[in-house]
């Protein structure tokens, strides 16, 4: 498998970790040789309020990047492979704070957390257990510049060294692990041990200049901080990894890019995330209620609603936007009201019965 | 895209300020801007966005309706008060775009929305639009979707908006705030002709800001109609649409308004028109009369010939639709 060991740039090899999981069982950073890792520490406590929820909308992204993601916190140890649900390893009162302090040492962060030190870091770490990328966090703001070092880290991670071709694939794996570890901290906001966003108007200082912006998917809040120009669908799909929303023409006239913001349907191409800012976003992996899907979704699958299914994530949105529109019910009206979705297979047929099976269905 | 300083106002009076400086662009719903920012059409150095501002409103005002600025598409389309006195109005918005960029566009957008000429859309080409004294690609190019009315030899892009089509026929006024203070622009007078300088579309000076639009107290306004022909069923702009409204009682007209789409450089009030229903029965015969002569004038190019036969079938049968005339 060909993942990160792209760029030996950073020789160091990451530091041992045993950890006592109970049960007789015993986390070693070994156990996961042959497979990159995610290595996610939190030191303080409370810090983690990774639900099966926030995770499940990372399953599809995992799910043939073949890392594995490991949480080390006060509140539980997880793993996730990118094939299975997340399991907890160990729960907090299982945990021994001496092997905890060991570990969280060996990674630089303060046990227990304060005085200021970093108190969670992210390391990403390779095949042969080389560390790959690394960054910390204290709990004294700076949310900023390690959200802008770990997109560097992403844009170092995805730039080809001189002597070595990337594959396809090992660039798709590679920005998949950046923006995963930047959903990762990005979680910590939901806990609120983050600044929340300033209500002061955004002003950036200068041309170009970022801005912070806290956008709310699915449920969940992301800090990120980013160029004005980049717009929501982009944020979407290269920041937070949620993929499923796709650029068709990125001009507004595909409707493959569509999401629900408050509610309604809009095309994420042609709206900045800056816009958006503290608004509700639901996309395509925000539909399903853990592994029960939407209606409309069912709807689609039932009425074979789609070919190559590019367009799919799009139609589906734009469907639930238009049943809470009640404004179609005819097979000719919802024609008409789905007509910023386009459908290169030609599927159209039946779209309009997956709509019209929701519609009576109620 | 071109990057950019982003500013966030929450207040007329700092919108206007914001909006002076050189280089600057407003955003409400994005959906015009944007796209011609990703195209490199458009390339301010900063952009304020005034979707903070409280113009979302449509209520009675002054017995007629006033629409605030930033007030989406759909939301307007489906207002009551819109629906029931100026029909003409929804009406032209549903036929325009698509339900996505409806939720997002905004009414002062929609006003002040650029042509889709694709030689204006393709920086390599000659556009005296875009790039003044550069010369007109689509004078000789494919015309077909071109302008017939309001046309001059630096221009012949077609103004593609619906929506202010029906204001046209509707007699609204544009509301705005300027560093002078606020005035009302009846929309007759929002749009320019290109004439030599089809750059500037509008009367707008820097740093004006739409606050609202009104529509007038009148009451035939409730018998109004937008008619839209287009190459698709759905979301495509005009090739010809027409806003009618008409006042008949005892089969004769009182009085009409007419205006017309997909056609010409502007919003196009076709006013020969107008005077030659009034008065008379109102039948297909003096539908045709009429809408022939909003053609007269008419200047087609080697593509668009065919619009002058089509935008007089439009009108025919918006007028005989209103009247319900078959």
């Amino acid at each position: 498998m060909g993942f990160l060991h792209l760029t030996p740039r950073l020789e160091r090899r990451a530091t041992p970790i045993a950890l006592t999981l109970g049960g007789g069982r015993t986390l070693r950073l070994g156990a996961f040789e042959g497979e990159p890792v995610v290595l996610a520490l939190f030191a303080r406590a409370g810090a983690v309020a990774f639900s099966e929820e926030t995770l499940g909308g990372l399953r599809a992204e995992l799910r043939g990047l073949g890392a594995v993601l490991a949480l080390i916190s006060r509140d539980g140890i997880w793993c996730f492979r990118p094939d299975d649900e997340l399991e907890l390893l160990a729960s907090a009162d299982e945990i021994s704070e001496t092997e905890l302090a060991a570990v969280f040492a060996g990674y630089g962060l303060m046990f227990p957390a304060g005085g200021g030190g970093p108190d969670r870091a992210v390391y990403v770490i390779d095949h042969e257990q080389r560390v790959q990328f690394e960054r910390h966090a204290g709990p004294g703001g700076g949310l900023g510049d390690l959200l802008s070092a770990l997109r560097s880290a992403g844009r170092a991670l995805l730039a080809p060294p001189r002597d070595f071709a990337l594959s396809r694939r090992e660039v798709l794996i590679s920005s998949l692990v950046a923006g995963f570890t930047l959903a990762l901290l990005d979680g910590c906001a939901k806990t609120g041990t983050l600044p929340e966003a300033s209500a002061a108007p955004v002003g950036a200082a200068e041309t170009g200049a970022e801005v912070d912006v806290t956008l709310d998917v699915n449920g969940v809040r992301h800090r990120l901080r980013l160029e004005p120009r980049v717009t929501l669908l982009d944020a979407l799909r290269e920041r937070l990894a949620l993929t499923g929303t796709k650029k068709g023409c990125d001009q507004g006239q595909c409707g493959t890019c569509t999401v629900l913001v408050n509610g309604r349907r809009i095309n994420s191409c042609l709206t900045l995330a800056v816009m958006v800012e503290a608004e509700k976003i639901v996309t395509i992996e925000g539909l399903a209620q853990g592994e029960r899907l939407h209606p409309m979704q069912q709807a689609f699958i039932t009425e074979d609603a789609l070919q190559c299914g590019y367009c799919t994530p799009g139609q589906i949105m734009s469907a639930v936007g238009l049943l809470r529109e009640r404004r179609a019910t005819s097979a000719a009206e919802i024609r008409e009201h789905m007509s910023g979705n386009l459908c290169r297979c030609g599927a159209y047929p039946n779209i309009v019965a997956a709509i019209q099976r929701v519609g009576k269905e109620g | 895209m071109h990057p950019f300083q982003y500013v966030r106002v929450r207040e007329s009076r700092g919108a206007v300020d914001a909006g002076r400086a050189a280089e600057t662009s407003y955003l409400a719903g994005g959906t015009s801007i944007l796209d011609l920012m990703k195209l490199g059409v458009e390339r301010p150095n900063r952009i304020v966005d005034i979707n903070a501002l409280p113009y979302q409103k449509v209520e009675e005002s002054a017995g007629g309706v006033a629409i605030g600025a930033l007030a989406r598409n759909s939301d307007v389309a489906d207002h009551p008060l819109i629906k029931t006195r100026y029909p003409a109005i929804s009406q032209a918005l549903l036929s325009g775009a698509s339900p996505q960029l409806r939720n997002m566009a905004s009414m002062s957008g929609n006003l002040l929305q650029r042509t889709r000429c694709p030689y204006f859309r393709e920086v390599a080409s000659a556009c005296n639009k875009r790039r003044p004294g550069s010369g007109c690609a689509a004078m000789d190019g494919y015309n077909r979707m071109h302008a017939i009315l309001g046309t001059s030899a630096s221009c012949i892009a077609v103004h593609p908006s619906d929506l202010c089509v029906a204001l046209m026929a509707l007699e609204a006024s544009v509301h705005t705030e300027r560093p002078a203070g606020a005035r009302a622009i009846p929309i007759a007078d929002f749009h320019r002709l290109p004439e030599d300088h089809p750059e500037l579309e509008t009367v707008l000076e820097p740093g004006e800001v739409i606050t609202h639009i009104t529509l007038p107290a009148t009451p035939f306004f409730s018998r109004s109609r937008y008619v839209k022909v287009r190459d698709r069923a759905s979301f495509a702009f005009a090739l010809a649409s027409a806003a009618v409204a008409l006042d008949v009682a005892q089969g004769r007209v009182h009085a009409a308004r007419v205006a017309l789409g997909g056609v010409a450089t502007k919003p196009w009030r076709s006013v020969e028109t107008e005077q030659a229903l009034v008065g008379e029965p109102a039948t297909l015969a003096t539908f045709e009369r009429a809408a022939a002569l909003s053609v007269a004038a008419a200047q087609t190019r080697k593509h668009n010939v065919f619009k002058v036969a089509l935008l007089k079938s439009t009108l025919v049968r918006a007028l005989s639709s209103v009247a319900e005339v078959t």
